[in-house]
This record gives C-alpha cells, sequence and structure tokens, in this order.
C-alpha cells in the first residue's frame, strides 16, 4: 500500500490521525435515505419551478424545456411555450377532455363596446367578416370572436406568462409561415385549459379542435376550427 | 465478503433504474456516513449534510452513466466531492480549515500525563502540516489516510489518473516530513 518504504510510520501516524480529527456528526442514515427519497419522489414543483424561470427569461421567443426524469416517464416530455399558450408535448396522445367549461368571467359584450374593456388593441380577422358574437373574459385579459362552423378566433395580451395550455402528443406542431411573422397548427383535436393570472391555478376548458397560434408584438392569438392549415393560415394573414 | 457487497450494490443499481426508490434507498443509507464524511473533510464542514443529500439526489439522475459492474463508492464520492468542491469555491471559504483535531482527543493516561501531551502535540503539528499542505496534496492525503481510500479510489474521486494521485501523495508525504519534524517518522 505505501508508495514509498520510507514513508511507513508516517502514513501510519497520519492513519491513526484520521481518528482525532474534529468532523460534524454524520446524520442517521436512515433520515439521509428518507429525505433524498422525498427530493426524488417530489418532480412537480421542481418542474413547475423550472417552468416560471424560464418564463421569466423568454418573453417572446419559443422555448423547450425538458421535464423527462429518470425516475419515471412523465406524461410531459417537452413544454413550448409561445404567444401565451405553453404546449404540454407527451410521447402518447393525452386523455381527451370531456367536459366543457368557460374561461374565468367570460361574458358577451358588443362587438362595438370591446375596445374599451381590455388593455391591449382588439383586432379582427378581415377575411370572415363581422364575428357573429364577442366575449370578453379574466377580467379583460381574452377577447374572443365567434363564427359559424365553430370557427373561434381568441386574442390575449401573449406577454411573459402564458394564459393557456395544450396537452399534445404526436403528431407535435407544424411551423407555419404567416408572412411577417411564424405561426404553429396544431393539427389534432387537444385537451385545451387555462391557466389563471391570480395564482397559477389551472382550469381545463374543453377539447379543443385544430388550431393555429401566432404572435404579434405582444398579442398572442389562437384561431380554432380552420378546416385545413392552409385555409387557418389564410386566415391569419388577414389580422386587421 | 467484498464481491458479495458488490452484488448487493450491483442489485441495488439495476433496481434504482428501473425507478425502484427502496433499492436507490439503501445504497443512500449504505454510504451516507462515509460520504458525509468525505464532504466535511474535503472543505463542505458543517454543510456536509447538504452536500450529502444533494449529491445523492444528483448521483440518481445520473445513475444511467454509472459504468455498470463497476464500484459505485468512488463513482458517488466523485461527486461529493465535486460538490464540496462547488460549494467550497461558491463560499470562497479556505478547505483546510476544516482540519481540526478534536477538542478531548483523550484526556491525558493517568499513568502517563507527560507521554500522552507529547503525543497531542504531535498529533497537532502533524495536522497543522496536512493544513498547510498545497491544496492537492493535501487532497491526496486525506483521500489516501483520513478516508482510507485506496490510489484508484482516490484516483476517481479525485478525477486525476492514478500516477497523479502517487505523485502527490509522495510529494505531500515528503513535505509533511520536512515541515513537521523528522521525529514524525
Amino acid at each position: 500500500m505505501s508508495s514509498d518504504d520510507r514513508f511507513d510510520d508516517l502514513e501510519a501516524e497520519l492513519r491513526a490521525l484520521a481518528g482525532s480529527l474534529d468532523v460534524p456528526e454524520p446524520p442517521p442514515a436512515e433520515r439521509v435515505a428518507a429525505s433524498v427519497r422525498a427530493r426524488l419522489e417530489a418532480p412537480a414543483p421542481r418542474r413547475r419551478r423550472v417552468r416560471w424561470r424560464v418564463v421569466a427569461v423568454a418573453v417572446v421567443a419559443l422555448v423547450a424545456v425538458t421535464a423527462a426524469t429518470p425516475q419515471g416517464r412523465q406524461a410531459v416530455t417537452a413544454i413550448l411555450r409561445y404567444a401565451g399558450i405553453e404546449l404540454r408535448l407527451g410521447g402518447e396522445a393525452p386523455e381527451p377532455v370531456r367536459t366543457t367549461a368557460s374561461v374565468p368571467g367570460e361574458r358577451e359584450v358588443p362587438a362595438g363596446q370591446v375596445a374599451g374593456q381590455v388593455a391591449f388593441p382588439v383586432r379582427t380577422l378581415g377575411a370572415l367578416g363581422e364575428p357573429e358574437r364577442v366575449t370578453v373574459g379574466d377580467g379583460g385579459r381574452l377577447v374572443s370572436m365567434f363564427w359559424p362552423d365553430g370557427l373561434r378566433f381568441d386574442q390575449f395580451s401573449g406577454r411573459i406568462e402564458p394564459f393557456f395550455f395544450k396537452r399534445l402528443g404526436p403528431p407535435f406542431p407544424d411551423e407555419v409561415d404567416l408572412g411577417e411573422v411564424h405561426g404553429y397548427w396544431l393539427s389534432g383535436e387537444h385537451p385545451l385549459g387555462y391557466i389563471l393570472r391570480e395564482g397559477g391555478g389551472e382550469v381545463p376548458l374543453r377539447q379543443a379542435g385544430p388550431t393555429l397560434i401566432w404572435q404579434v408584438g405582444d398579442v398572442g392569438y389562437r384561431l380554432e376550427g380552420a378546416p385545413s392549415m392552409e385555409r387557418a393560415a389564410e386566415l391569419a394573414r388577414s389580422l386587421r | 465478503m467484498e464481491s458479495v457487497t458488490r452484488m448487493e450494490d450491483d442489485e441495488a443499481i439495476a433496481r434504482s433504474l428501473d425507478g425502484d426508490l427502496s433499492a436507490y434507498e439503501v445504497l443512500v443509507a449504505r454510504y451516507s456516513v462515509l460520504a458525509h464524511r468525505t464532504a466535511a473533510l474535503l472543505g463542505a464542514r458543517d454543510e456536509a449534510e447538504d452536500v450529502v443529500q444533494e449529491a445523492f439526489v444528483k448521483a440518481f439522475r445520473h445513475l444511467g452513466s454509472f459504468r455498470r459492474g463497476s464500484e459505485f463508492r468512488p463513482w458517488l464520492l466523485r461527486i461529493v466531492a465535486n460538490e464540496t468542491h462547488n460549494l467550497t469555491r461558491a463560499r470562497g471559504r479556505r478547505s483546510d480549515l476544516v482540519l481540526r483535531l478534536r477538542e478531548s482527543v483523550d484526556a491525558p493516561a493517568a499513568d502517563d500525563p507527560e507521554g500522552s501531551a507529547v503525543a497531542t502535540d504531535r498529533r497537532a503539528r502533524l495536522l497543522e502540516a496536512v493544513r498547510a499542505l498545497p491544496d492537492r496534496e493535501r487532497r491526496a492525503v486525506i483521500c489516501r489516510y483520513f478516508l482510507q481510500l485506496s490510489e484508484a479510489e482516490t484516483a476517481e474521486v479525485l478525477g486525476w489518473p492514478v500516477g497523479t494521485v502517487k505523485s502527490r501523495t509522495h510529494r505531500g508525504l515528503a513535505r509533511l516530513r520536512e515541515e513537521a519534524g523528522h521525529e514524525l517518522g
């Protein structure tokens, strides 16, 4: 064992010295094991912390957060945030939502009075003409317009924190060229939910149809119910 | 005996890789005292408990990169050593200051108080010399003699080639003899 016979005595003395060292008392092994296990079993709050930290630094950019953990297959393997929408991508198709709920505080508003009730400039899709009805939700943070055949157009401040979340399995979103900006086309039905401003609670809304999402400046848009990606892109380009 | 322990580690690792946290708890419990002593002596001292917990969490998350069939103990201690290094660097702390003798190492033996006092004084001087070693030599000495790791384990824990462990240990010993006096050995 000795690196050099000349040091045998010194080595022995050092080994003996080890027993005289002032080392803090170790915690009981079972307690360490339990603490470690508790930390390994609590992936959810960790993921949440990551999420908000990332949101804080990536205001507009599309970000991906790998949330996969080795100790168990999480339903969500990546989170994309774009245009005020959080896309939770998983390895398989998520369970469909069978109920329908409204965005908190949603109420119908005469088209002419919308502008005074929200904090961002309200726009519409010129190619569709006047909407059948218009609603304002969540204290003026969200405006929704409805046309026949299930067409729904939402607009909301897309800054910083997401408003909606969508759970997606494959196929993942397609990037769509909308002229000056890019959007994402979600081709399948998917669960849609709403993230509350206060406290970050989540409200499952309904099973959404194919949707195009995009962002112009600080405002996020989602158009649901267009029959194809091409038609959705055409409508999106008529934003005015 | 040693090979039995290794088999048990190996099985616990295999089950941990399958997500069995009870199996991982066995590994944590088995190595927590050694991990704690390693963190404490390498500089974490009173924060050794935090370092050890963090190291075990990281080890679990990186278990996929553990080479199966090799020894778990030095692999784990390397993570502990790295965590400790990060901590002391972040705190701008001198890691040598953690090396102290216990207050009441041994009460003077009734039959030979003078001899005990001499022994205590010698230990104090030797430890002082260890603290004064250059950082790398000191870490080699701590691993080899205070943690009683083999040269190969020390190499893995400190991330050095075995030859480097040998040479740094040797230089450290030579310096200790020089500094602490010839009567040491």
